[in-house]
């Protein structure tokens, strides 16, 4: 068993009175791929947060790739996310007015220095070669998930991180952006976690959790077919 | 006392920051920089008061100034081979590195540069009426400075390195600045003259016997081009090249340093990372050439615009010959007709006088006292158009210099002898006696 | 990297972008037309009262009753103590005239004066004295009189008389005309544009006051002013009267001048200036409010619209931060923006600042200004000012955008 990247213990998120995450004890092994299921409001986007650096926990504790996120600063919080996470969103999330590449090497400035040879080289493995000068604006939904990706591996993160990112996509769209996804972590072995409410989707992953009202309440370990 | 040290600001204020980039140049010898450092200022202290004590003051300023002049010329040197070198990648430590590193170096290093800065310093100090009290107060101000200097070096933040090169440019530019406020140590005018000297010889010698003024492929533009060559402005932007380019050529140097070969890492972010340091880096080495550029220009500011502060020439010590006759060449050592006061002093036995010689605007040489009929003898000091008395700070215009009356200073006779001025010792020690006696009734304490 | 961005933002957005632009450029704009309005009204007292100046007035001391002074007092003015220090005088002799030119009739002053005359004191160097010297901010359109029966014009006198350089104006004084021909036309910024001067000998005759002045306009080298100067010299020790009378005060000089000429009263010109100076000084006191206060204006103009473009750009920062931008990396994206356009705005404002600094000198104070050099770098500044005062807000609020919350719908 390989070490394990992710480690909660009574990890706690209210806003308010309202408890988005009951205390949640988690290990994630380095490398897996882990799904997380729920319905709207279960916590598994809270959750996602968390791990991401985006958002505080209220209590408990939480390592990420061996730091204590809750001793971090605001910048250092920054730095973890720059150096340790790519995050894909469900509404892509894209600059408008920056090109496909551009949007790349935004990442790229924020972790160090804009490479353009290497943003253009991540476009055309996620099949974007031809779509390099484009604004996302000009972009299917499928191109600029795939954009989302490209600009989400560009930092080679430990941990890949996909709030939903399927669910503006049709099926076929679907499909190709989670083959994409296997093959890069095929590739680069980062760990994924994927929220998602769709159950096919969950398929893709190692392991499904089920949050309900921010308590897990089950667990599932899928067998590994060889395809997939 | 008082005005001493507001006079020594700017030199205290160079050697300030001249020990502050020492210590982080070399930072792991604080103790070796500390002591080189201020035995060599006091050294230098010394060296000048000697200088001025038994040479003649253009010898003294003429080796401080060649001192000065050599580190400008060595900074040249170091800037054209840093420049040259930068497109080196250095692998190993060269000898010169490890010969940089030892304490031995960085002790000489700093101790030849504190002693120039004493120097200069010293220069300000009057050499009439000053005891060794005089000389101690830049020395203390010196210690305690260098002491301050230490405080607040070890408080700035680590990532800040000053490397060599830069290092040098920011001394260099730091002990220009602080000659430049002495018009007799300064180096920018004297550059600017000289390239707009060369210039014009050049032409001459060239331009004249190639250049036929109706010739078939010079049309009239090209004239005027030439014609802008004699002008006044050509010694000032040549100085200002010269002046400027070594401390940009280490600019560019350091800033087209190669940056470390990343190309065997695999890894696309991890490459990226280290480019992202290894700019930063250099980033903040740029730092230290900028401050020294605004140095430079400082420098070149207060050559070519002396403060409005009053011309305050050291009095030179004159004697007269057998017959009682004090004789002062015109040109020489001193042009005495260069429109500014010239101040001489006078010894005979215990009794001394002070005075000067000045071109006025009507091109009339007069030799007056430096003392009025009535204020105290403080003397004078020669501002704008006018003439300044030290003690009550009345402006008396140049052209009424050699009047008697008022607040003027007092004429003394004197005789014109085609290529020099001489004057009566014995007249001119009765009429200072007799106008000090006048006015010194109240006993020294003012200044 | 940074450049596109910025480049690429400020495309996408023009309206928002021209909105920011224009509120920098008037604030810079006006900055620079009452700053330089009120510098040059400071530039212009300073040149009056300054030591090259008149800074000294001789007038008849009241008790005497006599109402005029010498002229055969003059030369002694060159005699005093302090002689040196004077560096020139010029008399001057008033009287109520009727002028008229080319049918026009105008009551005004005709004042007699020495322009520049040779004055010959014995035992001293021959020296010119008169208006010419002691008034160097005296514009005069042709030249300066030279002949018994030549005079220079006021601007606004002729004006009114509606005459120019070359003309002539006859003055009635009780009955006895003088005709005078007109060799220019002066411009003084002050009283002096309402007058006729002629040569004193002329206006003497004309007034019937042989050998007499009103006043005598002392211009001396001083030195300033300090507390010491304003010591009362009865109360002083004998060393520091000493020093007071051998330090050029100008009220030393003044009391110098006033024991040569007799029945006279010298008034350093500060006390007869400093009435006219307070009200400059309000003057110049307001411009600065009205600058500070259009500052204000633009900050707050340009605050609003960043705050505004802010909100329709909170997901774009909530985005850069997810991907792991830091303050210092947000702050620079947004200060580069505002201060590349403080620049641009900055440039541009300073030229039509200095547009409307002459509108507004020539229509309000009718004098033209000469724009000085430190209006530019004080533009340009102003235009930063106006730019980090009006980020500071906006940009608190950009970095306390939360991405979790902006991304989530």
């Amino acid at each position: 068993m390989a070490a394990s990247i992710i480690e909660t213990t009574g990890l706690t998120r209210s806003y308010g009175d309202i408890c988005a995450l009951k205390p949640l004890d988690l290990l994630v092994p380095e490398g897996e791929w882990l799904s997380v299921m729920g319905h709207s409001g279960s916590g598994k986007s809270t959750f996602m947060n968390l791990v991401g650096g985006l958002d505080r926990p209220t209590s408990g504790s939480l390592q990420v790739g061996g730091e204590n996120l809750l001793a971090l600063s605001e910048d250092g919080l920054a730095r973890f996310r720059r150096e340790f996470v790519g995050i894909i969103f469900q509404q892509h999330h894209l600059v408008p007015y920056l090109t496909a590449v551009e949007n790349v090497m935004m990442a790229q400035y924020f972790h160090s220095v804009p490479d353009e040879a290497e943003a253009r080289f991540a476009l055309e493995r996620v099949g974007l070669g031809h779509r390099l000068k484009n604004r996302p604006g000009e972009l299917s939904g499928g191109e600029q998930q795939r954009v989302c990706i490209a600009r989400a591996i560009i930092n080679s993160p430990k941990l890949l991180l996909g709030d939903e990112p399927t669910g503006n996509l049709d099926h076929k769209s679907t499909i190709m952006v989670m083959e994409l996804l296997k093959e890069l972590r095929a590739e680069e072995n980062f760990t994924v976690i994927m929220v998602t409410h769709n159950q096919e989707v969950a398929a893709w992953g190692d392991r499904t959790i089920y949050l309900d009202d921010g308590i897990l309440v089950r667990e599932e370990r899928l067998v590994k077919t060889d395809e997939g | 006392m008082i005005a001493i040290v507001y006079k020594l600001i700017p030199h205290l204020l160079s050697w300030f920051c001249i020990v502050l980039v020492l210590l982080r140049c070399f930072s792991v010898r604080r103790s070796v920089i500390m002591i080189a450092g201020i035995s060599g200022f006091i050294c230098g202290v010394a060296d000048s008061a000697v200088l001025f004590r038994f040479f003649s003051a253009s010898t003294s300023y003429a080796v401080i100034k060649s001192a000065l002049g050599a580190s400008f010329f060595l900074f040249w040197t170091i800037a054209v081979v840093a420049v040259y070198r930068s497109g080196e990648r250095s692998t190993t430590v060269s000898s010169r590195a490890r010969w940089f590193d030892s304490s031995f170096s960085a002790g000489v290093i700093s101790a030849f540069i504190a002693i120039v800065s004493g120097a200069i310093c010293a220069c300000r100090i009057p050499v009439v009426d000053s005891g060794a009290l005089t000389y101690a107060v830049p020395v203390l101000a010196a210690i305690s400075l260098a002491y301050a200097s230490l405080c607040i070096e070890k408080r700035i933040s680590v990532s800040f390195k000053a490397a060599p090169l830069g290092a040098f440019a920011a001394v260099v530019a730091l002990l220009l600045f602080s000659s430049s406020s002495l018009p007799r140590l300064d180096l920018f005018s004297p550059l600017s003259m000289k390239v707009m000297k060369g210039v014009h010889d050049f032409v001459h010698q060239f331009m004249e016997s190639i250049l036929i003024p109706d010739h078939l492929f010079v049309k009239p533009i090209v004239w005027k081009y030439i014609g802008l060559l004699f002008g006044k402005e050509v010694g000032f932007w040549g100085g200002i090249i010269i002046w400027f380019t070594p401390v940009l050529l280490i600019a560019l140097a350091i800033g087209s340093a190669r940056l470390p070969s990343v190309a065997h890492i695999r890894q696309g972010a991890q490459r990226r990372k280290l480019l992202a340091a290894a700019i930063r880096e250099q980033r903040l080495q740029l730092v230290i050439p900028f401050f020294s550029i605004v140095i430079f220009a400082g420098a070149a500011y207060q050559s070519s615009f002396p403060s409005v502060e009053y011309w305050d020439p050291t009095p030179v010590a004159v004697t007269a010959n057998q017959a009682g006759e004090i004789f002062i060449p015109k040109t020489g050592e001193i042009n005495l007709e260069d429109g500014k006061l010239h101040k001489y002093l006078f010894k005979q036995g215990t009794r001394e006088a002070r005075f000067f010689i000045l071109l006025g605007p009507d091109g009339q040489l007069t030799v007056d006292l430096d003392a009025c009929a009535i204020c105290k003898p403080d003397g004078y000091g020669q501002a704008d158009g006018a003439v300044l008395c030290y003690y009550c700070k009345t402006l008396i215009p140049l052209e009424t210099v050699g009047k008697p009356g008022g607040c003027n200073p007092v004429p003394i006779s004197f005789i014109e002898k085609g290529d020099g001025v001489a004057i009566d010792g014995i007249t001119l020690i009765n009429s200072w006696v007799s106008t000090v006696q006048a006015t010194t009734r109240v006993t020294e304490g003012g200044k | 990297m940074l450049f596109r961005i910025l480049k690429n933002s400020f495309l996408k957005r023009p309206k928002a972008v021209f909105l920011i632009f224009l509120s920098i450029t008037m604030g810079a704009a006006v900055a620079t037309a009452f700053l330089g309005i009120a510098g040059e009204v400071s530039h212009k007292m300073a040149l009056e009262l300054r030591s090259y100046g008149a800074n000294i007035l001789i007038e008849p001391s009241a008790a005497e009753g006599g109402g005029f002074l010498r002229e055969e007092d003059l030369p002694k003015i060159k005699t005093v103590f302090w002689k040196y220090n004077i560096t020139g005088f010029a008399p001057y002799l008033f009287g109520i005239a009727e002028f008229s030119s080319g049918g026009k009739r105008e009551r005004g002053v005709v004042s007699g004066t020495w322009f520049a005359k040779q004055l010959e004191v014995p035992g001293e160097d021959v020296s010119t004295q008169g208006v010419k010297g002691i008034a160097p901010w005296w514009e005069v359109q042709g030249r300066w009189p030279e002949d018994a029966d030549e005079a220079i014009i006021g601007a606004a006198l002729a004006k009114r008389l509606n005459v120019a350089s070359g003309g002539e104006v006859t003055a009635l004084v009780k009955g006895r005309r003088q005709l005078f021909r007109i060799v220019g036309i002066v411009t003084t910024g002050g009283y002096e544009e309402e007058q006729l001067f002629a040569p004193l000998v002329t206006v003497q005759t004309l007034l019937l006051q042989t050998g007499k002045v009103s006043r005598v306009q002392v211009s001396a080298l001083t030195v300033p002013m300090d507390d010491f100067g304003k010591k009362d010299p009865s109360t002083m020790s004998k060393d520091e009267y000493e020093k007071w009378y051998c330090t050029a005060y100008v009220t030393s000089v003044a009391k110098n001048v006033e024991e040569v000429m007799a029945g006279s009263r010298a008034k350093p010109v500060w006390q007869i200036a400093s009435a006219e100076g307070a009200l400059l000084n309000k003057l110049n006191s307001v411009m600065l409010l009205l600058t500070v206060l259009a500052l204000g204006a633009s900050a707050t103009s340009v605050s609003t619209s960043l705050m505004a473009s802010m909100a329709e750009r909170s997901k774009e920062i909530a985005l850069m931060k997810a991907v792991g931008a830091d303050r210092f990396q947000i702050s620079s994206i947004f200060i580069g923006e505002t201060l590349i356009i403080s620049v641009v705005g900055g440039i541009v404002g300073y030229f039509i600042g200095d547009q409307l600094a002459e509108v507004i000198s020539r229509t309000v104070f009718n004098s033209t200004i000469a724009s000085p050099l430190w209006l530019f770098p004080t533009a340009i500044i102003s235009a930063f000012v106006v730019a980090i005062a009006g980020s500071i807000a906006p940009l608190r609020r950009a970095l306390l955008v939360e991405p979790v919350k902006v991304l989530k719908g």
